[in-house]
């Protein structure tokens, strides 16, 4: 059953900019993990790191024909400027920069790109692999998986996003 | 789920049915709801679950908790999903003991899965 997007009108978040942080947080085209690692270049910075998730074409022997990912934007806009603030402080960076794309996506694009750049690597390496832990657990976006026979499953792995008050209230 | 549980308050989604349609409206961007009314906006499994993007239904006031077992019992099909995912009001995240004020924009929160 299809359901219609939930944010049409909440465009200007994907537009959102911050602490000199230019690039968008969200987009529908293909990410340009290029322009993403130049954002955070840095006189400062003697390391600079781009992950690149895509999407995989078998998951644990089952084929995957592409994603679909939707979000809350504002509030994963809010929750992923947080994170990129959190990773400065964290890990001294430089700078950091995060886009997720949205929307239908094929087999081997990409659907995150993180970059930061920082004095050493150590913290560098580090940094963009917390950020991607984080993401994962808490930032209020989700992947649909579409198989070759045109089924197609949300995934909602584990309990409560991380730092939700419900969360934290549990024993 | 059951939608004759809410005919009579469902506002219908706009912007067509597709997931593959430009995205049209959002919690946040859609007109104020009515006083003594709560619009509830799901996501991901749980809208397919629901076959809605957005409901509006009449609410006579309660706590989170309590707006969970309204849900549960109206749409049991969403009850383990549910049980799972996170109530936020205005984009923040609430306890269950929290009051969910008539007008509220709500969202329910299932667990995540970017990146």
């Amino acid at each position: 059953m299809g359901i219609p997007h939930s944010n049409g009108d909440d465009f200007n978040c994907y537009r959102r900019r911050d602490g000199g942080n230019h690039e968008p947080l969200f987009v529908r085209e293909p990410i340009d993990t290029q322009r993403v690692l130049a954002a955070v270049a840095n006189d400062a910075a003697g390391a600079n790191v781009l992950f690149v998730g895509t999407a995989r074409g078998i998951t644990d022997g089952v084929l995957t024909s592409g994603l679909e990912y939707e979000a809350h934007e504002s509030m994963a806009a809010d929750n992923l400027i947080q994170l990129r603030a959190e990773a400065v402080s964290r890990f001294s960076l430089a700078a950091c920069a995060v886009v997720h794309r949205l929307g239908k996506i094929a087999v081997g694009e990409a659907s995150i790109a993180i970059a930061v750049s920082g004095p050493h690597r150590h913290a560098a390496w580090r940094a963009a692999e917390w950020l991607m832990e984080q993401i994962k657990k808490q930032t209020p976006i989700w992947k649909c998986e579409y198989r070759p026979d045109g089924q197609r499953e949300w995934s909602h792995p584990g309990s409560m996003p991380v730092g939700c008050a419900s969360e934290e209230h549990e024993p | 789920m059951n939608p004759s549980a809410f005919n009579s308050t469902v506002v219908p989604s706009p912007g067509g049915h597709s997931t593959s349609q430009p995205v049209h409206a959002s919690a946040q961007a859609m007109p104020p709801p009515q006083s003594e009314i709560l619009r509830i906006t799901f996501f991901a499994g749980m809208a397919e679950a629901v076959g809605r993007r957005h409901l509006d239904m009449p609410w006579t006031g309660g706590s989170v908790e309590q707006l969970r077992a309204m849900l549960a019992a109206e749409c049991p099909v969403i009850a383990p999903l549910l049980a799972r995912s996170a109530v936020a009001l205005a984009g923040v995240y609430a306890a269950d003991q929290t009051v969910v004020p008539a007008g509220a924009d709500v969202a329910i929160i299932p667990p995540v899965s970017g990146g």
